[in-house]
C-alpha cells in the first residue's frame, strides 16, 4: 500500500486539529482537579463518545476485524451480549455509588468503602495494567504501520506517542476526552464506507451467508458444544465468562471508562453515559466486525482477493482491516482510514494514560509518597506523570512485541485484574456487611486464582507453567474460565470471611452502599433522559440484534 | 469550548479536500470499485461537518 500526498495532507490536518484542541484546552487547566477529572463539567454527549472511544483502542478496531474474519459473527457477542448489558448495569446500579460518594477514583471508592489497603491493591495493579494497554495499543500501531507502509516500528511508534503526550499534557484529561469524541467520528466516518463497500462487493449478508460457513454467520445456533463454533467456546463459558464476568468487570470497574462517566457534570448525566453510549456501542460491530466476515467472503469469489498471509503461510488476520482498505479505498479516502486507525491508536493511549494519570497521583502518590501537599504541586505531579506514563508505555509496546495475538493477551490481563475486582464491588455495593478484611483476603485470592489458573491449564500452547491439569480447546475459552474462577474465588473468600469479620457501622457508609444511599430523582429530565424508559430502549433493540444474527 | 466547532471544522475541511479529489481526480479509483468513492464520501463528511457547525451556531445564539 502506497500513500499518495493527499494521504498525507489529511493526515497533517488532523494531528492539526487534535493538537489544536490541546493548545486550546490548556488555559482551562488551573487546579489538579481540573487536569485529571476534568473539573467534572463535560456535557453527557461528549463524556457518552468518549466512553465507548477510550476503549476504541486501534487493538480493539484491527482485532475485531481479525476476530470477524477468524471467528464470524460470534465475535459480536463481545458487544451484544458482554459489553451493552454491562453499560446498562453501570449506569443503572453502580454510577450513583461512583459519582454520589465523590471519590476521584475507582481505588479512591475502594478506600472509602473498605481500607487502605484494598485501594492500594487495586491502584498498582491498574496502573500496571493501564501501562500494559497503552504498550499493546501502541505496538499494534507500529506493526501495522510497518507492515502496510513500510514505517519504520520505532519511528511511527514515537512520533504517535509524542502527539498523544503533547495534547494530554497541554489540556489534561478534558483534552483527552474532546479528543476521543474526535477520533470516535473520525473512525466511524472513516471505517462506515469500507464496510458498506466490502459487503455490496460480497453480495450483501446473504452472499455471505452463502459463501461461509454456517457457524460463522450465526452468533447463537452453534453455542451449544465448543467444538462445533470456530471460538471453541461452550454456551456456559461463554454467558458467564464473557456476558458476565469479563464484561461486567471491564465496564464496570475499571477506571478507564468510569473516569469518562465521572467527568460529567452531574449525577443525571453521569448515569446517561453509559446509557447513552451503548447506542453507538451497540452499532459498532457492523463496522468493525463485519468487515472481517466480508473478507472472507470475498477471497473465496474470483477477485484475486485472498486473506493475508504471515511468513510460514499462517493466516495474518490482523492484516485483514487494512488489506480491504488497500483494495477499497482510493487515495483521499485511503487517507482518512489510515487516519481513522491513528486516531483509534491514540484514543487507546491517551485513555489509558489520563486514567494512569489520576491513579498514580492521587491514589498512590497523594496517599502514600507526599500527602498534604498544595493542589499546585500535584497539578506538577500530574503534568510529569503524564511524561513517565507515555515512557512506560513505549516499553511496554515493546515488552509486547514477544507475544502475537494482542486481543488475546488483553483478555488475559483483565481476566487477572478486572474479574476479581467485579465480586468485590458487586459485594461491596449491594451487601453493606461486606468488611475490608473481607474484600482484601477476597481480591487477592482472587488475582492468584487467576494466575494459577493460567500456570496450570493450556491452551494452543500458552500457559502451564507449572504443569497441565486441563487443556482448553481455544484461548478464548481459556481466558473465559480463568475469569469465571477468579469471579468466583474472590466472591466465595469476600464472603467468607465478612461472616468472622466485624461489619463497619452504617452511618460510615452513606453514599456508598445500597440500601443506605438516596439514588437523587432528577425531576427535570425529560422522559428520554431518565434512566428506565433510556434501558427498556436499549434492551429491545439488543434483543432484536441477538434474535437476528442468532 | 464548544467541541461542535472544531469537529464541525474538520469534517468540513476533510470533505472538501475530498470532494475536490472526487472532483479533479475523479480517476483516482481503488482496484475493487468502480464507483468515485472520493466524491461520495467527501459529500458526506462535508454535510455532517456542516451539521455540527449549524448546531453550534444556534447553540451560540440562543444564549448569547
Amino acid at each position: 500500500m502506497t500513500l499518495a500526498a493527499v494521504d498525507y495532507v489529511i493526515l497533517a490536518l488532523y494531528f492539526a486539529f487534535v493538537l489544536g484542541i490541546g493548545w486550546k484546552l490548556r488555559k482551562g487547566v488551573s487546579s489538579s482537579g481540573d487536569f485529571l477529572l476534568s473539573g467534572r463539567a463535560v456535557p453527557v454527549w461528549i463524556t457518552s463518545l468518549a466512553f465507548i472511544a477510550a476503549n476504541l483502542g486501534a487493538q480493539e478496531l484491527i482485532g475485531m476485524a481479525a476476530s470477524g474474519a477468524k471467528y464470524g459473527i460470534m465475535t459480536a457477542h463481545f458487544y451484544w451480549l458482554g459489553a451493552i448489558p454491562a453499560m446498562l448495569f453501570m449506569g443503572i446500579f453502580m454510577m450513583p455509588f461512583y459519582y454520589g460518594s465523590r471519590a476521584r477514583s475507582v481505588p479512591e471508592y475502594l478506600k472509602l468503602r473498605f481500607d487502605e489497603k484494598t485501594r492500594a491493591f487495586n491502584a498498582f495493579t491498574f496502573a500496571v495494567m493501564t501501562i500494559f494497554s497503552s504498550g499493546i495499543s501502541m505496538y499494534a500501531l507500529g506493526l501495522l504501520l510497518k507492515l502496510v507502509l513500510g514505517w519504520n516500528f520505532t519511528t511511527s511508534v514515537l512520533c504517535s506517542a509524542a502527539i498523544v503526550l503533547a495534547y494530554t499534557f497541554l489540556g489534561g484529561l478534558t483534552s483527552a476526552i474532546y479528543n476521543e469524541v474526535l477520533q470516535f467520528l473520525l473512525i466511524v466516518l472513516g471505517f462506515a464506507p469500507l464496510a458498506i463497500m466490502a459487503v455490496l462487493k460480497a453480495g450483501g449478508w446473504q452472499g455471505i451467508v452463502q459463501r461461509l460457513p454456517q457457524n460463522m454467520t450465526h452468533a447463537w445456533r452453534y453455542m451449544a458444544s465448543a467444538s462445533e463454533n470456530p471460538m471453541h467456546v461452550e454456551l456456559f463459558g461463554m454467558v458467564a465468562g464473557l456476558g458476565f464476568v469479563l464484561s461486567f468487570g471491564y465496564w464496570c470497574t475499571n477506571f478507564l471508562v468510569v473516569q469518562r462517566a465521572m467527568a460529567a457534570d452531574s449525577m443525571s448525566a453521569a448515569r446517561r453515559t453509559p446509557l447513552i453510549g451503548t447506542l453507538p456501542k451497540m452499532m459498532l460491530p457492523f463496522i468493525v466486525i463485519v468487515p472481517g466476515l466480508a473478507a472472507v467472503a470475498l477471497s473465496q469469489m474470483d477477485l484475486g482477493y485472498s486473506l493475508p498471509l504471515k511468513a510460514g503461510g499462517v493466516k495474518d488476520y490482523d492484516q485483514v482491516l487494512t488489506t480491504l482498505m488497500a483494495k477499497f479505498y482510493p487515495a483521499g479516502m485511503l487517507g482518512v482510514g489510515l487516519t481513522g486507525l491513528m486516531a483509534s491508536f491514540m484514543s487507546g493511549m491517551a485513555g489509558n494514560v489520563t486514567a494512569f494519570n489520576t491513579v498514580w497521583t492521587y491514589d498512590i502518590y497523594q496517599s502514600y509518597i507526599r500527602p498534604g501537599a498544595p493542589d499546585r504541586h500535584y497539578l506538577t505531579v500530574g503534568r510529569v506523570t503524564t511524561i513517565v506514563g507515555v515512557l512506560l508505555s513505549i516499553g511496554a509496546a515493546y515488552v509486547a512485541t514477544r507475544y502475537n495475538n494482542i486481543m488475546d493477551l488483553l483478555q488475559l490481563v483483565f481476566g487477572c485484574v478486572n474479574a476479581p475486582l467485579f465480586a468485590t464491588f458487586l459485594l461491596g455495593m449491594f451487601w453493606k456487611r461486606t468488611t475490608a478484611h473481607g474484600a482484601f483476603a477476597g481480591l487477592t485470592c482472587g488475582t492468584a486464582a487467576a494466575v494459577l489458573t493460567l500456570s496450570l491449564t493450556v491452551a494452543e500452547g500458552k500457559g502451564g507453567w507449572f504443569g497441565t491439569l486441563y487443556e482448553f480447546r481455544s484461548q478464548m475459552a481459556q481466558n473465559f474460565w480463568i475469569a469465571i474462577i477468579a469471579f468466583g474465588t474472590c466472591f466465595l473468600v469476600t464472603a467468607l470471611i465478612t461472616l468472622i469479620t466485624t461489619p463497619r457501622p452504617d452511618n460510615e457508609m452513606v453514599g456508598l452502599v445500597y440500601g443506605l444511599t438516596k439514588v437523587p430523582h432528577d425531576h427535570t429530565a425529560k422522559w428520554y433522559q431518565r434512566p428506565a424508559p433510556l434501558t427498556v430502549i436499549v434492551v429491545i433493540m439488543l434483543l432484536i440484534l441477538n434474535i437476528w444474527f442468532r | 469550548m464548544d467541541l461542535r466547532v472544531p469537529s464541525g471544522s474538520f469534517f468540513s475541511l476533510l470533505g472538501l479536500i475530498l470532494l475536490g479529489m472526487g472532483i479533479f481526480a475523479p480517476d483516482t479509483r481503488a482496484a475493487f470499485t468502480t464507483a468515485n468513492v472520493n466524491l461520495y464520501c467527501g459529500v458526506c463528511m462535508l454535510a455532517f461537518g456542516l451539521f455540527l457547525l449549524l448546531l453550534a451556531w444556534r447553540a451560540s445564539r440562543s444564549n448569547s
